[in-house]
Protein backbone atom coordinates (compact mmCIF):
# COMPACT_ATOMS: atom_id res chain seq x y z
CA UNK A 1 0.00 0.00 0.00
CA UNK A 2 1.15 3.35 -0.93
CA UNK A 3 1.45 5.87 1.77
CA UNK A 4 1.08 8.96 -0.82
CA UNK A 5 -2.81 9.39 -0.68
CA UNK A 6 -3.74 8.87 -4.91
CA UNK A 7 -4.77 12.22 -6.85
CA UNK A 8 -8.27 13.00 -7.65
CA UNK A 9 -6.87 14.42 -10.53
CA UNK A 10 -4.47 13.37 -13.03
CA UNK A 11 -3.89 15.06 -15.96
CA UNK A 12 -0.47 14.52 -18.24
CA UNK A 13 0.23 16.14 -21.91
CA UNK A 14 -3.27 17.29 -22.21
CA UNK A 15 -5.04 19.35 -25.15
CA UNK A 16 -8.24 20.50 -24.52
CA UNK A 17 -10.60 22.54 -26.88
CA UNK A 18 -14.00 22.36 -28.73
CA UNK A 19 -13.60 20.46 -31.56
CA UNK A 20 -11.26 22.51 -34.19
CA UNK A 21 -7.51 23.97 -33.04
CA UNK A 22 -6.69 23.23 -29.47
CA UNK A 23 -7.62 26.51 -27.25
CA UNK A 24 -4.82 24.81 -24.48
CA UNK A 25 -2.21 22.28 -24.66
CA UNK A 26 0.50 20.92 -22.73
CA UNK A 27 -1.57 20.50 -19.85
CA UNK A 28 -0.28 17.98 -16.77
CA UNK A 29 -1.14 18.57 -13.21
CA UNK A 30 -1.96 16.57 -10.67
CA UNK A 31 -5.12 17.44 -7.69
CA UNK A 32 -4.51 15.77 -4.44
CA UNK A 33 -7.47 15.15 -2.01
CA UNK A 34 -7.90 17.76 0.32
CA UNK A 35 -5.42 20.42 -2.02
CA UNK A 36 -6.59 23.43 -3.32
CA UNK A 37 -5.26 24.39 -6.79
CA UNK A 38 -4.87 27.57 -8.07
CA UNK A 39 -6.10 27.66 -12.31
CA UNK A 40 -4.50 31.05 -13.28
CA UNK A 41 -4.30 32.87 -16.46
CA UNK A 42 -5.14 36.18 -18.48
CA UNK A 43 -8.89 36.29 -19.83
CA UNK A 44 -8.66 33.48 -22.68
CA UNK A 45 -5.96 31.75 -21.38
CA UNK A 46 -8.31 28.40 -21.69
CA UNK A 47 -9.05 28.07 -18.15
CA UNK A 48 -12.78 27.90 -18.52
CA UNK A 49 -11.98 25.53 -21.07
CA UNK A 50 -10.15 23.14 -18.91
CA UNK A 51 -12.80 23.08 -16.54
CA UNK A 52 -15.38 22.18 -19.11
CA UNK A 53 -12.76 19.65 -20.47
CA UNK A 54 -12.73 17.96 -16.35
CA UNK A 55 -16.50 17.73 -16.79
CA UNK A 56 -16.63 16.38 -20.44
CA UNK A 57 -18.45 18.92 -22.00
CA UNK A 58 -15.18 20.27 -23.59
CA UNK A 59 -12.95 17.72 -26.32
CA UNK A 60 -9.47 16.41 -24.65
CA UNK A 61 -6.48 14.62 -26.05
CA UNK A 62 -4.20 13.51 -23.32
CA UNK A 63 -1.83 10.75 -22.39
CA UNK A 64 -2.97 10.55 -18.92
CA UNK A 65 -6.25 11.86 -18.25
CA UNK A 66 -8.01 10.31 -14.61
CA UNK A 67 -11.08 12.70 -12.87
CA UNK A 68 -13.43 11.58 -10.90
CA UNK A 69 -16.25 9.92 -12.96
CA UNK A 70 -19.05 9.04 -10.42
CA UNK A 71 -22.38 10.97 -10.48
CA UNK A 72 -22.31 14.10 -8.35
CA UNK A 73 -18.55 13.48 -7.77
CA UNK A 74 -17.63 16.80 -9.84
CA UNK A 75 -18.92 20.15 -7.97
CA UNK A 76 -19.15 23.04 -9.64
CA UNK A 77 -19.60 26.50 -8.33
CA UNK A 78 -19.86 27.97 -12.16
CA UNK A 79 -18.59 32.20 -12.47
CA UNK A 80 -22.13 33.10 -13.47
CA UNK A 81 -25.50 31.38 -13.10
CA UNK A 82 -28.27 31.94 -15.54
CA UNK A 83 -31.22 31.41 -13.04
CA UNK A 84 -33.76 33.87 -13.90
CA UNK A 85 -34.82 36.02 -10.78
CA UNK A 86 -38.32 35.54 -11.10
CA UNK A 87 -38.21 31.63 -11.32
CA UNK A 88 -40.41 30.24 -8.13
CA UNK A 89 -37.87 28.08 -6.37
CA UNK A 90 -36.60 28.58 -3.00
CA UNK A 91 -32.96 28.69 -1.74
CA UNK A 92 -33.77 24.98 -0.01
CA UNK A 93 -34.89 23.83 -3.25
CA UNK A 94 -31.98 25.02 -5.64
CA UNK A 95 -29.42 23.35 -2.83
CA UNK A 96 -31.30 20.43 -3.01
CA UNK A 97 -30.95 20.13 -6.66
CA UNK A 98 -26.86 19.61 -6.36
CA UNK A 99 -28.51 16.42 -4.56
CA UNK A 100 -30.23 15.03 -8.00
CA UNK A 101 -26.98 13.49 -9.28
CA UNK A 102 -26.89 11.22 -6.50
CA UNK A 103 -30.17 10.41 -6.41
CA UNK A 104 -31.12 9.81 -9.72
CA UNK A 105 -34.98 8.93 -9.45
CA UNK A 106 -34.65 7.76 -6.06
CA UNK A 107 -36.95 9.70 -3.66
CA UNK A 108 -34.77 11.56 -0.95
CA UNK A 109 -34.02 10.43 2.51
CA UNK A 110 -33.77 12.01 5.93
CA UNK A 111 -29.37 11.56 5.38
CA UNK A 112 -30.07 13.58 1.88
CA UNK A 113 -32.23 16.14 3.61
CA UNK A 114 -29.59 16.22 6.33
CA UNK A 115 -26.76 16.62 3.76
CA UNK A 116 -28.54 19.76 1.87
CA UNK A 117 -29.45 21.41 5.74
CA UNK A 118 -25.72 21.21 5.75
CA UNK A 119 -24.59 22.35 2.98
CA UNK A 120 -26.55 25.55 3.46
CA UNK A 121 -25.23 25.72 6.89
CA UNK A 122 -21.62 25.63 5.65
CA UNK A 123 -22.20 29.02 3.43
CA UNK A 124 -23.99 30.59 6.45
CA UNK A 125 -27.33 31.00 4.76
CA UNK A 126 -29.54 28.75 7.35
CA UNK A 127 -31.71 31.65 7.88
CA UNK A 128 -32.67 32.34 4.13
CA UNK A 129 -33.23 28.92 3.42
CA UNK A 130 -36.70 29.23 2.29
CA UNK A 131 -36.01 32.82 0.79
CA UNK A 132 -37.16 33.08 -3.15
CA UNK A 133 -33.63 32.37 -4.36
CA UNK A 134 -34.37 35.54 -6.95
CA UNK A 135 -34.92 37.53 -3.43
CA UNK A 136 -31.11 37.03 -2.73
CA UNK A 137 -28.38 39.24 -2.93
CA UNK A 138 -26.02 38.18 -5.43
CA UNK A 139 -23.43 37.10 -2.92
CA UNK A 140 -26.06 34.98 -1.03
CA UNK A 141 -26.64 33.75 -4.39
CA UNK A 142 -23.38 32.67 -5.35
CA UNK A 143 -22.74 31.24 -2.21
CA UNK A 144 -26.49 29.09 -2.72
CA UNK A 145 -24.69 27.99 -5.57
CA UNK A 146 -21.80 27.23 -4.01
CA UNK A 147 -24.14 24.88 -1.09
CA UNK A 148 -25.78 23.53 -4.43
CA UNK A 149 -22.55 22.43 -5.22
CA UNK A 150 -21.27 21.03 -1.80
CA UNK A 151 -25.16 18.99 -1.79
CA UNK A 152 -23.52 16.08 -4.09
CA UNK A 153 -21.02 15.92 -1.56
CA UNK A 154 -18.27 15.53 -4.22
CA UNK A 155 -14.85 14.74 -4.75
CA UNK A 156 -13.69 17.38 -6.46
CA UNK A 157 -14.92 20.73 -6.79
CA UNK A 158 -14.27 23.62 -9.29
CA UNK A 159 -14.66 27.32 -8.56
CA UNK A 160 -15.04 29.75 -11.62
CA UNK A 161 -13.84 33.09 -10.44
CA UNK A 162 -15.46 32.63 -7.09
CA UNK A 163 -14.82 35.68 -5.57
CA UNK A 164 -15.61 38.23 -8.20
CA UNK A 165 -18.13 40.75 -7.15
CA UNK A 166 -18.02 39.41 -3.13
CA UNK A 167 -17.87 40.97 -0.34
CA UNK A 168 -15.28 41.27 2.35
CA UNK A 169 -17.55 39.13 4.96
CA UNK A 170 -18.50 37.29 2.02
CA UNK A 171 -14.96 36.80 0.81
CA UNK A 172 -14.00 35.90 4.79
CA UNK A 173 -16.51 33.52 4.69
CA UNK A 174 -15.88 31.76 1.06
CA UNK A 175 -12.17 31.20 2.63
CA UNK A 176 -13.02 30.05 5.66
CA UNK A 177 -15.23 27.28 3.13
CA UNK A 178 -12.67 26.33 1.07
CA UNK A 179 -10.64 25.15 4.16
CA UNK A 180 -13.19 23.45 5.91
CA UNK A 181 -13.25 21.53 2.50
CA UNK A 182 -9.62 21.22 2.06
CA UNK A 183 -9.56 19.71 5.86
CA UNK A 184 -12.50 17.12 4.86
CA UNK A 185 -10.28 15.68 1.79
CA UNK A 186 -12.06 17.44 -0.83
CA UNK A 187 -9.87 18.30 -4.04
CA UNK A 188 -10.32 21.47 -5.33
CA UNK A 189 -9.73 23.63 -8.64
CA UNK A 190 -9.90 26.91 -8.68
CA UNK A 191 -9.86 30.03 -11.17
CA UNK A 192 -8.68 33.49 -9.85
CA UNK A 193 -7.48 36.77 -11.20
CA UNK A 194 -6.51 37.36 -7.70
CA UNK A 195 -3.01 36.63 -6.49
CA UNK A 196 -3.22 37.44 -2.75
CA UNK A 197 -6.48 34.60 -2.41
CA UNK A 198 -4.71 32.13 -4.33
CA UNK A 199 -1.38 32.21 -1.78
CA UNK A 200 -3.95 32.57 1.06
CA UNK A 201 -5.48 29.00 0.26
CA UNK A 202 -4.28 27.36 -2.76
CA UNK A 203 -1.30 24.90 -2.08
CA UNK A 204 -0.25 24.58 -5.73
CA UNK A 205 -1.06 27.00 -9.43
CA UNK A 206 -1.49 25.83 -12.42
CA UNK A 207 -0.85 28.95 -14.69
CA UNK A 208 -1.76 28.97 -18.61
CA UNK A 209 -1.96 30.99 -21.43
CA UNK A 210 -3.11 28.92 -24.08
CA UNK A 211 -0.24 26.44 -22.94
CA UNK A 212 0.95 25.20 -19.43
CA UNK A 213 3.33 27.45 -18.11
CA UNK A 214 3.82 26.64 -15.24
CA UNK A 215 2.73 23.93 -11.96
CA UNK A 216 4.19 23.95 -8.73
CA UNK A 217 3.65 25.21 -5.35
CA UNK A 218 1.67 28.54 -5.15
CA UNK A 219 5.00 30.57 -3.87
CA UNK A 220 7.29 29.38 -7.04
CA UNK A 221 4.97 29.91 -9.48
CA UNK A 222 3.63 32.97 -8.60
CA UNK A 223 7.29 34.95 -9.15
CA UNK A 224 7.51 38.17 -11.27
CA UNK A 225 9.17 36.06 -14.60
CA UNK A 226 6.70 33.33 -14.64
CA UNK A 227 3.38 35.87 -14.24
CA UNK A 228 4.90 38.07 -16.83
CA UNK A 229 5.10 35.35 -18.97
CA UNK A 230 1.41 34.14 -18.66
CA UNK A 231 0.08 37.44 -18.84
CA UNK A 232 2.77 38.84 -21.53
CA UNK A 233 1.62 42.05 -23.18
CA UNK A 234 -0.39 43.44 -20.23
CA UNK A 235 0.51 45.81 -17.51
CA UNK A 236 -0.06 44.02 -14.05
CA UNK A 237 1.37 44.58 -10.45
CA UNK A 238 2.93 42.16 -8.04
CA UNK A 239 4.26 42.20 -5.10
CA UNK A 240 4.25 46.13 -5.29
CA UNK A 241 6.42 46.27 -8.22
CA UNK A 242 4.41 47.35 -11.40
CA UNK A 243 4.99 45.28 -14.92
CA UNK A 244 4.88 47.12 -18.22
CA UNK A 245 5.16 44.58 -21.25
CA UNK A 246 4.16 45.26 -25.25
CA UNK A 247 0.91 45.86 -25.59
CA UNK A 248 -0.29 43.44 -28.46
CA UNK A 249 -3.87 43.36 -26.56
CA UNK A 250 -4.61 46.82 -26.11
CA UNK A 251 -8.28 46.33 -25.72
CA UNK A 252 -7.55 43.55 -23.09
CA UNK A 253 -5.32 46.06 -21.05
CA UNK A 254 -7.15 47.83 -18.82
CA UNK A 255 -9.04 44.48 -17.74
CA UNK A 256 -6.11 42.84 -16.64
CA UNK A 257 -4.33 45.29 -14.75
CA UNK A 258 -7.65 45.85 -12.94
CA UNK A 259 -7.92 42.33 -12.00
CA UNK A 260 -4.20 41.94 -10.59
CA UNK A 261 -4.28 44.71 -8.61
CA UNK A 262 -4.52 44.76 -4.94
CA UNK A 263 -7.57 43.20 -3.60
CA UNK A 264 -9.10 46.25 -1.51
CA UNK A 265 -8.59 48.84 -4.50
CA UNK A 266 -10.34 46.46 -7.39
CA UNK A 267 -13.10 45.56 -4.90
CA UNK A 268 -13.63 49.80 -3.83
CA UNK A 269 -13.49 49.91 -7.67
CA UNK A 270 -15.98 47.42 -8.30
CA UNK A 271 -18.26 49.17 -6.00
CA UNK A 272 -18.44 52.61 -7.87
CA UNK A 273 -18.83 50.94 -11.24
CA UNK B 1 -65.04 5.17 -30.50
CA UNK B 2 -64.21 2.31 -31.89
CA UNK B 3 -67.33 -0.21 -30.64
CA UNK B 4 -64.82 -2.65 -28.59
CA UNK B 5 -64.38 0.05 -26.16
CA UNK B 6 -67.83 0.89 -25.48
CA UNK B 7 -68.12 -1.31 -22.64
CA UNK B 8 -66.08 1.73 -20.75
CA UNK B 9 -69.24 3.68 -21.16
CA UNK B 10 -70.57 4.09 -18.08
CA UNK B 11 -74.37 3.50 -17.99
CA UNK B 12 -74.60 5.05 -14.50
CA UNK B 13 -73.99 8.52 -15.91
CA UNK B 14 -75.90 10.67 -18.54
CA UNK B 15 -73.98 12.57 -21.60
CA UNK B 16 -73.70 15.91 -18.79
CA UNK B 17 -72.50 13.16 -15.99
CA UNK B 18 -69.85 11.81 -18.25
CA UNK B 19 -69.08 15.36 -19.85
CA UNK B 20 -68.29 16.60 -16.23
CA UNK B 21 -66.00 13.26 -15.07
CA UNK B 22 -64.31 14.82 -18.21
CA UNK B 23 -63.73 18.42 -17.43
CA UNK B 24 -62.60 17.25 -13.70
CA UNK B 25 -59.89 15.03 -15.45
CA UNK B 26 -59.16 17.19 -18.36
CA UNK B 27 -58.68 19.95 -15.71
CA UNK B 28 -56.55 18.36 -13.84
CA UNK B 29 -54.37 16.96 -16.44
CA UNK B 30 -54.09 20.81 -17.87
CA UNK B 31 -52.89 21.83 -14.80
CA UNK B 32 -50.12 19.69 -14.16
CA UNK B 33 -48.42 19.61 -17.22
CA UNK B 34 -49.26 23.41 -17.86
CA UNK B 35 -46.80 24.09 -14.50
CA UNK B 36 -44.05 21.99 -17.31
CA UNK B 37 -45.05 24.12 -19.60
CA UNK B 38 -45.26 27.62 -17.93
CA UNK B 39 -41.68 26.74 -15.92
CA UNK B 40 -39.96 25.39 -19.33
CA UNK B 41 -41.60 28.10 -21.67
CA UNK B 42 -42.87 26.45 -23.77
CA UNK B 43 -46.25 27.95 -24.28
CA UNK B 44 -46.08 28.94 -28.19
CA UNK B 45 -44.27 25.30 -28.19
CA UNK B 46 -47.50 24.22 -27.03
CA UNK B 47 -49.97 26.49 -29.12
CA UNK B 48 -48.21 25.35 -32.51
CA UNK B 49 -48.91 22.04 -31.02
CA UNK B 50 -52.32 22.34 -30.23
CA UNK B 51 -52.70 23.32 -34.12
CA UNK B 52 -51.06 20.78 -35.15
CA UNK B 53 -53.56 18.19 -33.88
CA UNK B 54 -56.15 19.85 -36.19
CA UNK B 55 -55.02 18.05 -40.05
CA UNK B 56 -54.30 14.49 -37.41
CA UNK B 57 -57.92 14.67 -36.31
CA UNK B 58 -59.69 15.38 -39.50
CA UNK B 59 -57.26 12.56 -41.48
CA UNK B 60 -58.67 9.91 -39.12
CA UNK B 61 -62.09 10.92 -39.34
CA UNK B 62 -61.80 10.66 -42.78
CA UNK B 63 -59.86 7.39 -42.57
CA UNK B 64 -62.20 6.37 -39.76
CA UNK B 65 -59.62 5.70 -37.26
CA UNK B 66 -59.23 6.27 -34.12
CA UNK B 67 -59.33 10.33 -33.90
CA UNK B 68 -56.93 10.65 -30.73
CA UNK B 69 -54.77 8.04 -32.58
CA UNK B 70 -54.75 10.39 -35.63
CA UNK B 71 -54.09 13.86 -33.40
CA UNK B 72 -51.21 11.88 -31.69
CA UNK B 73 -49.60 10.98 -35.31
CA UNK B 74 -49.99 14.17 -36.48
CA UNK B 75 -48.58 15.69 -33.30
CA UNK B 76 -44.97 13.49 -33.48
CA UNK B 77 -44.75 14.01 -37.41
CA UNK B 78 -44.72 17.98 -36.90
CA UNK B 79 -42.47 18.25 -33.57
CA UNK B 80 -40.04 16.48 -36.25
CA UNK B 81 -40.60 18.91 -38.71
CA UNK B 82 -40.28 21.97 -35.78
CA UNK B 83 -37.04 20.02 -34.58
CA UNK B 84 -35.68 19.97 -38.45
CA UNK B 85 -36.65 23.47 -38.93
CA UNK B 86 -34.94 24.60 -35.73
CA UNK B 87 -31.82 23.23 -37.25
CA UNK B 88 -31.92 25.68 -39.95
CA UNK B 89 -29.50 28.22 -39.37
CA UNK B 90 -30.73 31.37 -38.30
CA UNK B 91 -34.08 30.10 -37.80
CA UNK B 92 -34.69 29.69 -34.52
CA UNK B 93 -37.18 27.33 -32.56
CA UNK B 94 -39.50 30.29 -32.17
CA UNK B 95 -40.02 30.37 -36.18
CA UNK B 96 -40.69 26.67 -36.33
CA UNK B 97 -43.08 27.08 -33.99
CA UNK B 98 -44.70 29.54 -36.15
CA UNK B 99 -44.39 27.72 -39.38
CA UNK B 100 -45.79 24.45 -37.49
CA UNK B 101 -48.82 26.85 -36.54
CA UNK B 102 -49.67 27.70 -39.87
CA UNK B 103 -48.86 24.62 -41.60
CA UNK B 104 -51.25 22.10 -38.95
CA UNK B 105 -54.34 24.33 -39.46
CA UNK B 106 -53.80 24.47 -42.95
CA UNK B 107 -53.42 21.05 -43.32
CA UNK B 108 -56.69 20.54 -41.36
CA UNK B 109 -58.73 22.53 -43.45
CA UNK B 110 -57.34 21.13 -46.76
CA UNK B 111 -58.14 18.25 -45.58
CA UNK B 112 -61.52 19.06 -44.73
CA UNK B 113 -62.10 20.95 -48.07
CA UNK B 114 -61.03 17.74 -50.11
CA UNK B 115 -62.72 15.06 -47.25
CA UNK B 116 -66.28 13.38 -49.35
CA UNK B 117 -67.70 12.79 -46.31
CA UNK B 118 -69.12 16.53 -44.28
CA UNK B 119 -66.49 15.93 -41.44
CA UNK B 120 -67.75 18.15 -37.88
CA UNK B 121 -64.45 20.42 -38.15
CA UNK B 122 -66.05 22.74 -35.38
CA UNK B 123 -65.82 20.01 -32.78
CA UNK B 124 -61.75 19.20 -33.56
CA UNK B 125 -61.20 23.01 -32.97
CA UNK B 126 -63.34 23.93 -30.21
CA UNK B 127 -64.27 20.51 -28.70
CA UNK B 128 -67.55 19.24 -28.24
CA UNK B 129 -67.44 17.85 -24.85
CA UNK B 130 -71.28 16.95 -23.95
CA UNK B 131 -70.17 14.09 -26.97
CA UNK B 132 -67.32 12.82 -24.65
CA UNK B 133 -66.82 9.07 -24.76
CA UNK B 134 -65.84 6.55 -21.98
CA UNK B 135 -62.35 6.23 -24.12
CA UNK B 136 -62.15 9.69 -23.42
CA UNK B 137 -62.21 9.26 -20.16
CA UNK B 138 -59.71 6.64 -20.00
CA UNK B 139 -57.23 7.98 -21.52
CA UNK B 140 -57.89 11.57 -19.63
CA UNK B 141 -57.46 9.46 -16.64
CA UNK B 142 -54.07 6.94 -17.43
CA UNK B 143 -52.74 10.37 -18.69
CA UNK B 144 -53.13 12.09 -15.31
CA UNK B 145 -52.30 9.48 -13.16
CA UNK B 146 -48.73 8.68 -15.95
CA UNK B 147 -47.82 13.26 -15.52
CA UNK B 148 -48.61 12.91 -11.82
CA UNK B 149 -45.86 9.71 -11.56
CA UNK B 150 -43.41 11.78 -13.99
CA UNK B 151 -43.81 14.65 -11.18
CA UNK B 152 -43.56 12.31 -8.25
CA UNK B 153 -40.02 10.42 -9.90
CA UNK B 154 -38.77 13.08 -12.06
CA UNK B 155 -39.83 16.70 -11.01
CA UNK B 156 -36.53 17.38 -9.27
CA UNK B 157 -35.09 16.93 -13.04
CA UNK B 158 -37.73 18.65 -14.72
CA UNK B 159 -37.52 21.95 -12.05
CA UNK B 160 -33.45 21.90 -12.33
CA UNK B 161 -33.68 21.34 -15.83
CA UNK B 162 -36.01 24.36 -16.35
CA UNK B 163 -34.10 26.59 -14.17
CA UNK B 164 -30.26 25.79 -14.63
CA UNK B 165 -29.90 23.79 -17.92
CA UNK B 166 -26.28 24.69 -17.77
CA UNK B 167 -26.18 24.09 -14.28
CA UNK B 168 -27.85 20.64 -15.06
CA UNK B 169 -25.70 19.95 -17.50
CA UNK B 170 -22.47 20.47 -15.79
CA UNK B 171 -24.03 18.19 -12.63
CA UNK B 172 -23.07 15.06 -15.60
CA UNK B 173 -26.59 14.93 -16.49
CA UNK B 174 -28.48 14.97 -19.87
CA UNK B 175 -30.81 18.07 -20.11
CA UNK B 176 -32.44 15.99 -23.46
CA UNK B 177 -34.06 13.72 -21.29
CA UNK B 178 -36.24 15.99 -19.40
CA UNK B 179 -36.85 18.05 -22.10
CA UNK B 180 -38.06 14.92 -24.45
CA UNK B 181 -40.41 13.54 -21.34
CA UNK B 182 -41.63 17.03 -21.47
CA UNK B 183 -42.37 17.34 -24.57
CA UNK B 184 -44.34 13.66 -24.94
CA UNK B 185 -46.42 14.68 -22.07
CA UNK B 186 -47.51 18.09 -23.36
CA UNK B 187 -48.29 16.77 -26.99
CA UNK B 188 -50.11 13.69 -25.23
CA UNK B 189 -52.24 16.38 -22.60
CA UNK B 190 -52.56 18.45 -26.08
CA UNK B 191 -54.71 15.28 -27.53
CA UNK B 192 -56.22 13.73 -24.51
CA UNK B 193 -58.19 17.09 -23.69
CA UNK B 194 -59.14 17.42 -27.39
CA UNK B 195 -62.62 16.65 -26.78
CA UNK B 196 -63.16 19.52 -23.85
CA UNK B 197 -61.32 22.36 -25.52
CA UNK B 198 -60.52 21.37 -29.05
CA UNK B 199 -57.40 21.55 -30.86
CA UNK B 200 -57.58 25.42 -30.49
CA UNK B 201 -58.38 26.03 -27.54
CA UNK B 202 -56.59 23.47 -25.50
CA UNK B 203 -53.75 25.74 -25.13
CA UNK B 204 -56.03 27.99 -23.23
CA UNK B 205 -56.62 25.08 -20.70
CA UNK B 206 -52.95 24.36 -20.51
CA UNK B 207 -51.25 27.65 -19.67
CA UNK B 208 -53.89 30.13 -18.50
CA UNK B 209 -54.34 27.83 -15.04
CA UNK B 210 -50.83 27.51 -14.62
CA UNK B 211 -49.68 30.69 -15.48
CA UNK B 212 -52.31 31.88 -13.24
CA UNK B 213 -50.66 30.36 -10.18
CA UNK B 214 -47.35 31.49 -11.57
CA UNK B 215 -48.81 34.64 -10.68
CA UNK B 216 -50.12 34.06 -6.96
CA UNK B 217 -47.15 31.84 -5.35
CA UNK B 218 -43.40 32.11 -5.11
CA UNK B 219 -42.49 27.97 -5.11
CA UNK B 220 -43.12 26.13 -7.50
CA UNK B 221 -44.65 23.08 -5.91
CA UNK B 222 -47.83 25.49 -4.63
CA UNK B 223 -48.37 26.02 -8.26
CA UNK B 224 -48.49 22.00 -8.62
CA UNK B 225 -51.42 22.32 -6.28
CA UNK B 226 -53.04 25.56 -7.24
CA UNK B 227 -52.66 25.06 -11.10
CA UNK B 228 -55.15 21.41 -11.24
CA UNK B 229 -57.77 23.37 -8.47
CA UNK B 230 -57.91 26.48 -11.17
CA UNK B 231 -57.57 23.83 -14.18
CA UNK B 232 -60.97 22.03 -12.71
CA UNK B 233 -62.55 24.94 -11.81
CA UNK B 234 -62.56 26.52 -15.28
CA UNK B 235 -63.84 23.34 -16.60
CA UNK B 236 -66.70 22.48 -14.16
CA UNK B 237 -67.56 26.37 -14.12
CA UNK B 238 -67.41 26.74 -17.89
CA UNK B 239 -69.36 23.53 -18.80
CA UNK B 240 -72.20 25.01 -15.94
CA UNK B 241 -71.98 28.26 -17.48
CA UNK B 242 -72.63 26.18 -21.20
CA UNK B 243 -75.88 24.99 -19.75
CA UNK B 244 -77.44 27.57 -18.22
CA UNK B 245 -76.60 30.40 -21.06
CA UNK B 246 -76.72 27.23 -23.82
CA UNK B 247 -73.39 28.25 -25.12
CA UNK B 248 -70.29 26.09 -26.61
CA UNK B 249 -69.14 24.58 -23.56
CA UNK B 250 -65.39 24.71 -25.38
CA UNK B 251 -65.72 28.62 -25.17
CA UNK B 252 -67.15 28.69 -21.93
CA UNK B 253 -63.95 27.07 -20.74
CA UNK B 254 -61.66 28.87 -22.19
CA UNK B 255 -63.06 31.59 -20.86
CA UNK B 256 -63.34 31.16 -17.61
CA UNK B 257 -59.76 30.17 -17.60
CA UNK B 258 -58.62 33.42 -19.45
CA UNK B 259 -60.31 35.10 -16.74
CA UNK B 260 -59.18 33.62 -14.06
CA UNK B 261 -55.68 34.75 -15.25
CA UNK B 262 -56.72 38.27 -15.68
CA UNK B 263 -58.40 38.35 -12.17
CA UNK B 264 -55.09 36.82 -10.76
CA UNK B 265 -53.58 40.07 -12.64
CA UNK B 266 -55.45 41.98 -11.54
CA UNK B 267 -55.08 41.22 -7.52
CA UNK B 268 -51.54 40.91 -7.96
CA UNK B 269 -51.48 44.58 -9.67
CA UNK B 270 -53.38 45.84 -6.68
CA UNK B 271 -51.02 44.26 -4.14
CA UNK B 272 -47.96 45.16 -5.53
CA UNK B 273 -49.73 48.98 -5.26
CA UNK B 274 -50.91 48.57 -2.07
CA UNK B 275 -47.48 47.51 -0.87
CA UNK B 276 -45.99 50.50 -2.99
CA UNK B 277 -48.83 53.16 -1.13
CA UNK B 278 -48.05 51.74 2.21
CA UNK B 279 -44.12 52.35 1.41
CA UNK B 280 -44.76 55.79 0.04
CA UNK B 281 -46.71 56.28 3.05
CA UNK B 282 -44.26 55.21 5.17
CA UNK B 283 -41.33 57.64 3.55
CA UNK B 284 -43.33 60.29 4.07
CA UNK B 285 -44.11 60.26 7.61
CA UNK B 286 -40.26 60.38 7.64
CA UNK B 287 -39.87 62.98 5.81
CA UNK B 288 -42.43 64.98 7.59
CA UNK B 289 -40.46 64.13 10.86
CA UNK B 290 -37.07 65.58 8.99
CA UNK B 291 -37.78 68.75 7.54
Amino acid sequence: MSTAPEAVVEIADAAFGYGGAPVLTGVGFTVLPGEAVALIGPNGAGKSTLLAGILGLAEHDARTFRVPEGRGEIGVLPQSSEIDPAFPVTLEQVVAMGRTPRLGLRWPGRSDRRIVADAIEAVGLTPQRRTRFGDLSGGQRQRGLLARALASEPRLLLLDEPFNGLDQGSRDALLETIRTLKSRGVALLITTHDLDLARAVCDRTLLVNQQQIAFDDTDCVLTLERVEAAFASHVIEIDGHTLTTTAHHESEHSAHHRLLQDDDAERDRAQHR
Amino acid sequence: MSPDVAVLDWPALDFFGLAMVEVVLAGALAGVVGVLVVLRERAFFTMSLTHATFPGAVAAAILGVSIPLGAAVAAVALVAVAVAIGRIRSQGPAVASGVMLTAGFALGAFLQSVAPLAIDVESFLVGQVLAVTGADIALTAVLLAVALGVWALAGRHLVFSSVDEEGYRSAGMRPWAPEAVSLALIAATVVAIMPVVGAILGVALIVAPAATARLLVRDYRWMLVLAPLIGIGSGVLGLLASRWLDVAAGGAIALVAALAYGAAWLARALAERGVAARGAAGRGSIEARTP
